[in-house]
């Protein structure tokens, strides 16, 4: 089970091409839970810089936001770094799914290719990110605690528990522990 | 109104009856389907789903210690089980334990020299709780829990290192785990418990007991996929219960509203030790069933916290460790002012009647010898230890009177050197040594809820008792759900004990029930 397959952005829009041209006979999948200005209609179609094709009139970006229209994911990058006086990292600002999207992962890469899409297993997460034991050695610097490995659950515990992917992330450490994790 | 959300599948009790129609049902749906107020109680009070979305022969709710025991019990001996929990991980306030497991006469113990017997830790439950134990189930812990420790070993292959001191103990008597928490061995239960062919669901609330018109259980109502604490999350889901159902749903000392009535000083001025699903509704829940409480208003207090963290946090296993060794002083006069050794009831009472935080402190040689090194560390890092080069630095911090600081200290290794304290007769232990090396380490203590000893009458065989005296049939509970074990304190490192004897006992006995049905 050591078969990372992708890490670099370039290489996962390149697979998710050719995965969406390899399945494009009909792709089914919806977020979970959905926000009031959501449509239900077709989000699986629209394309990851398209805000308005699932938001509607509802604004999601500020103001000052440059258009995004047609831009990729690495497009994003230019801006969003982290350090003061940046845009921040990406990360924390908008749902893990969308990110996923902007990457050029479609529904049907962790959902399956189903009518009603189901919560995701956590092999699915770890099929490409890798097995959580690695994460963890690599998040063994972080501070206050290793926020991948606890006396409690070793690293045993389920990606989803933090990182919601149609939902706000959470930092469940944070409901016992004085941890302030920013959780993308 | 609850919405009716419920899939094909499913069926709610309101709808139901709906359906079966008659004056019972119109009754029930006037009260907006959250009681039932039948014109006929024995006919509509006891009226079961049509179709049940599960069946096994014994279901346990909760898996912490008591709970995955008592499955692994009942699975061994030939019944099907599954194990509900309502939070989105296994283990409940097990998996954040200390990892102490109390037991007399073990190996351990023998090769620390320490003489011990069941005889006496069952008298030092006792007196602990001030007598209010059910002799006999109190007795089945103190009796059973050095077998209960050896099954942990042998069976589930936790691992213990070290034998610690908890106060109100005549001995050493609680075995550590080697990762100093309890996750070692609920774990370690888990692993076992899958791998025998329990079935484990999470996010699984438990909505109320279903008996049929005897009175027995005979399944449980839940809410699937709930989102804790969203009542209205998840969906209505109807679980029978061939054999019987283990209630093991732990304590209540997140449940304000609940520890309130029975102790209304416990508002939310006090934190709480517990993990945030510590609360009482499945405790209550068997009481709508039938079942009969105990003691409720016997609620622990755990005196080694700190308010300078969160949740259990690092302090008590710095405080817990350092009692015997180092003194605790209350900053306002620069004196000690109680038995550090004392019982957890003793010492949350005597910081609460002085009103303000109070520390306890340790030398490099007591710190670097008691305290598991990560605990030191991370206490540290978190603010909530802190460490002084000199006594005065210690005073200076918490604002104690220096000169009658320094002559406490010196008070207290006069007694550490004969090993007798004359003041507040304290143990201090033969490796102990008077607080004179630096650097000092020190730490605030506050109280906070850490156990609540009522809960679920109970007998030997973890049966509940009922209204009547009689045990409900088809229900058993174990650990902290349960009421009598401990009386008015529970000693440290009893849970464990109680957890593991009882959930085992209330295992075995529910795979021996004849099935209803």
């Amino acid at each position: 089970m050591k078969n990372k397959k992708i890490k670099k952005p370039l290489l996962t829009v390149l697979l998710a091409v050719l995965l969406f041209a390899v399945l494009s006979g009909g792709i089914y999948a919806a977020p979970k839970e959905k926000k009031a200005s959501v449509t239900k209609a077709k989000t699986v179609d629209v394309k990851a810089w398209d805000c308005a094709g699932c938001h509607k009139d509802k604004k999601v970006l500020p103001d000052s936001h440059v258009p995004i229209k047609e831009m990729p994911y690495e497009a994003c990058l230019v801006c969003h770094i982290p350090g003061e006086k940046n845009a921040g990292t990406l990360r924390t600002k908008i749902p893990g799914s969308h990110l996923h999207a902007l990457k050029g992962v479609k529904c049907a890469q962790c959902h399956g290719k189903v009518k009603k899409p189901a919560p995701v297993e956590m092999s699915k997460c770890v099929a490409c990110h890798g097995e959580t034991a690695k994460l963890a050695e690599k998040t063994a610097k972080v501070k206050p605690q290793n926020p991948h490995e606890s006396p409690h659950y070793g690293t045993s515990a389920d990606c989803n528990l933090c990182h919601h992917q149609h939902a706000k992330s959470e930092n469940l450490c944070a409901q016992c522990h004085k941890f302030d994790y920013i959780v993308p | 109104m609850k919405k009716d959300d419920q899939s094909e599948k499913t069926l709610s009790r309101r709808n139901f009856l709906k359906t079966t129609g008659g004056v019972a049902a119109t009754a029930a749906a006037m009260v907006g389907g959250l009681n039932l107020l039948p014109a006929k109680a024995e006919a509509a009070g006891y009226a079961l789903p049509k179709k049940w979305d599960d069946t096994y022969d014994v279901v346990v709710i909760g898996s912490g210690f008591a709970g995955l025991a008592a499955a692994i019990e009942a699975k061994n001996a030939g019944a099907s089980v599954l194990v509900i929990d309502k939070m989105v991980l296994h283990g409940g306030n097990s998996i954040i334990n200390g990892g102490d497991f109390c037991a007399p006469g073990t190996k351990l113990q023998q090769e620390n020299g320490v003489q011990d017997s069941a005889e006496l830790m069952l008298k030092d439950m006792l007196r602990a709780g001030a007598y209010l134990n059910h002799p006999d189930l109190a007795k089945m812990v103190a009796y059973n829990a050095k077998g209960a420790l050896e099954w942990t070993e042998s069976y589930i292959g936790a691992k213990y290192a070290k034998l610690n001191f908890h106060g109100g103990h005549s001995v050493k008597r609680a075995h550590g785990t080697i990762n100093s928490s309890g996750s070692e061995l609920v774990n370690k239960e888990l692993a076992k418990a899958k791998e025998i062919g329990v079935k484990i669901q999470l996010r699984t609330k438990l909505v109320k007991f279903l008996s049929n018109k005897d009175g027995r259980i005979v399944g449980i109502e839940v809410r699937k996929d709930y989102k804790f604490p969203d009542d209205n999350s998840g969906k209505p889901a109807f679980i029978k219960a061939k054999k019987a159902v283990v209630l093991s749903s732990g304590g209540f000392s997140r449940d304000i509203k609940l520890r309130q009535i029975h102790d209304p000083r416990l508002t939310d001025r006090f934190e709480s030790t517990n993990q945030p699903g510590a609360t009482g509704e499945a405790l209550l829940a068997a009481c709508i069933a039938g079942a009969m409480d105990v003691q409720m208003d016997w609620i622990q207090l755990g005196p080694w916290t700190s308010p300078d963290e969160k949740g259990f946090g690092y302090v008590p296993l710095f405080c817990e460790r350092l009692v015997g060794y180092g003194p605790m002083i209350n900053p306002k006069t620069g004196k000690r002012f109680f038995k550090e050794t004392g019982n957890r009831k003793e010492r949350a009472d005597a910081i609460i009647l002085i009103g303000d935080p109070v520390i306890i402190m340790g030398d490099s040689y007591a710190v670097n010898k008691q305290i598991f090194p990560m605990a030191l560390q991370k206490g540290v890092e978190a603010g909530a230890i802190k460490k002084f080069d000199t006594l005065e630095a210690v005073a200076k911090e918490y604002n104690i009177p220096v000169d009658v600081f320094l002559k406490e200290i010196e008070r207290w290794n006069s007694y550490v050197e004969k090993k007798k304290d004359d003041d507040f007769d304290c143990m201090i232990f033969k490796d102990a040594q008077p607080t004179v090396v630096g650097p000092f380490y020190a730490a605030r203590l506050w109280p906070k809820v850490h156990h609540t000893m009522g809960g679920l009458n109970i007998n030997t065989d973890a049966q509940v008792i009922g209204f009547d005296f009689k045990p409900v049939k088809g229900l058993y509970a174990a650990g902290e759900v349960t009421g009598g074990v401990h009386g008015a304190v529970r000693l440290g490192g009893v849970a464990m004990a109680d957890c593991i004897v009882f959930g085992r006992v209330a295992g075995t006995n529910a795979a021996k029930e004849k099935p209803w049905g």
